[in-house]
């Protein structure tokens, strides 16, 4: 009897760890602080989050139905769009700004370049909508969707619900794209002792702390503010960041500071995709930093670098690709 | 003892009555209730007219007042309400117990917090068109039509009024008294409202501004209790 009520209790703590370990879908990284995303609004499931990838993946989400999340955002390039400047979207249309990297976003309060978009719930509204991206609507999309053969069900196996509304979409969208955490560079093996920097790397990395760190603040590599980093104005484009969301002048040319984690392969760099390689980007803040009201006072002087310098800075900034995450087959294309 | 298990039988059946408050927003144009249709065009003043294509607006957080305290308050309490659907225009205040009040307040608009939440279901799916897709934030109010004093194209105003961080916060509270009613009739005079702009110099407004927290006061302004 003793036997069979152990057996039974073993049993049973069995099945509750196994249950547990099905519940660890997020993992703060040791060195990372706390996500600013509030998970006890949209827990995170398994099935949830394979109804946002089936929804990152699927063009059906474009008017058309060419045009994917992943067209601009593609995983091997750390869920950017290279080889262009500025995006474009349906109908080969062009956009405004450069598609951003997507990683790390449970830590941002505010999204797109200008952080026109305030939760990560909402932000796949904007190119779902916006006339040169998707040029569709949420209410079109929910609609197809519960017209196909398989998402109703998709929707019941992660909602308990196989009607579909816009609130589950984007909310299922929003749990995939909290998957997206890149924390293993080489980078972070070193920070957590389980690899050394060369010495090239650790010059690399001190240049990185006394010019860099302020504005792309270790260890999500940006502060996640807005700042403006003496670009000159495009005329072509005439955008002027941040204050059009604020319509304060004190916002003008401010732009959110990307993150410089797998920046060996997210380029072209800028929010206009201007510079194609990373010498260009140093050259710039050597000199070519356009004063103006609201230069950030980080920039008041330039960052000037010797040769030698800029190789062991660029020889750090490769020690943060994470091919874990660039190769990740759990955030790839779903078979 | 007939009469009593009577009397008591009517009590207990009237009682959930007695709890509830109804809630009933009237569109009002010159005095008429109206709806949103293709006939209803309505005469302003003696050669103006004006077509009413879509109204929608949000009210939420309705609360009961007893002498400036608060003594009940709807738990997330979001209503859309959209002439083109009458339906939306009545819902009840599902209150557990029978409370004393003189005072309604509730918001026109959908209060800040709500709109750094995230994605909300119900009348506040983004699905329902109430929710700016290029900027954060609901929408509180679509006014659509048409005028002949809009020198816009095809004459069309487009009122689209919303924000929620200051200093463009379109968010109004109001407040009426009202005692102890169970039916509380709230009326929306549309022509008021087109009184209290000038059409031929403002037709549009689609992002958050001053000017649209401007309108959103002389919308509040014009709504009343009858």
């Amino acid at each position: 009897m003793k036997k069979y009520i152990i057996s039974l209790i073993s049993f049973f703590l069995l099945l509750t760890s196994f249950q547990k370990v099905q519940e660890i879908l997020f993992v703060i990284p040791p060195n990372f602080p706390t996500p600013a995303y509030s998970f006890e609004k949209n827990p995170l499931t398994t099935e949830k989050i394979a109804l946002g990838r089936a929804l990152f993946y699927d063009p059906i989400l474009s008017r058309n139905g060419t045009i994917s999340c992943a067209s601009c955002h593609s995983q091997y390039t750390a869920f950017t769009h290279i080889d262009h400047a500025l995006s474009h979207g349906i109908e080969d249309k062009i956009g405004t700004r450069n598609a951003p990297a997507l990683m790390n976003l449970a830590w941002h309060t505010a999204f797109m370049w200008d952080g026109a978009i305030n939760h990560l719930d909402m932000q796949a509204l904007a190119p779902i909508s916006h006339p040169s991206e998707m040029g569709e609507t949420l209410e079109n999309v929910v609609e197809k969707l519960q017209a196909t053969a398989h998402y109703p069900a998709l929707f019941y196996k992660a909602f308990g619900d196989s009607l579909i509304t816009g609130e589950h979409t984007l909310k299922a969208m929003a749990q995939f794209m909290l998957r997206l955490v890149s924390a293993n560079a080489k980078y972070d093996s070193v920070m957590r002792r389980e690899a050394v920097f060369t010495e090239q790397e650790q010059k690399g990395y001190l240049l990185f702390q006394q010019n860099c760190n302020s504005c792309h603040t270790e260890p999500l590599f940006t502060n996640l503010a807005f700042e403006n980093n003496g670009l000159t104005v495009d005329t072509s484009l005439q955008d002027f960041g941040r204050m059009k969301v604020t319509q304060n002048p004190a916002d003008s040319l401010k732009f959110k500071v990307p993150t410089l984690r797998n920046i060996e392969f997210s380029m072209p760099y800028m929010h206009d995709g201007r510079f194609k390689r990373l010498n260009e980007v140093l050259k710039h803040y050597e000199k070519g930093i356009q004063a103006s009201k609201t230069l950030s006072p980080k920039l008041a002087k330039p960052i000037v670098l010797s040769s030698n310098e800029k190789v062991d800075l660029t020889a750090f900034l490769l020690t943060l690709t994470d091919r874990h995450f660039l190769f990740d087959k759990s955030l790839g294309y779903p078979k | 003892m007939k009469q009593k298990y009577l009397f008591w039988s009517l009590f207990w059946l009237n009682f959930p009555l007695f709890a509830q408050t109804k809630i009933s927003f009237l569109p009002v144009f010159e005095g008429k209730v109206c709806w949103v249709s293709v006939e209803n065009e309505r005469e302003i003043g003696e050669s103006d007219s004006i077509f009413v294509e879509m109204l929608r607006f949000y009210v939420s957080d309705f609360a009961l007042l007893h002498k400036d305290s608060v003594v009940w308050k709807a738990a997330n309490s979001v209503h859309l309400i959209d002439l083109a659907k009458p339906q939306s225009l009545s819902f009840c205040l599902e209150k557990t117990e029978n409370i004393v009040f003189d005072k309604l307040q509730f918001n026109l608009g959908i209060d800040s917090l709500t709109h750094v939440s995230g994605a909300m279901g119900g009348d506040l799916d983004p699905t329902k068109g109430m929710y700016w897709t290029w900027q954060s934030g609901y929408i509180n109010l679509k006014l659509e039509g048409k005028n002949w004093l809009c020198k816009t194209r095809n004459n069309e105003f487009q009122f689209h009024l919303g924000g929620y961080q200051m200093p463009n916060n379109a968010l109004q509270r109001l407040s009426f008294s009202v005692e102890n009613k169970q039916n509380i009739e709230i009326q929306v005079p549309i022509a008021d409202f087109f009184n209290a702009i000038d059409l031929s110099k403002q037709a549009q407004i689609m992002s958050p501004s001053r000017e649209a927290v401007l309108l959103a006061k002389k919308w509040a302004a014009v709504i009343s209790v009858r």
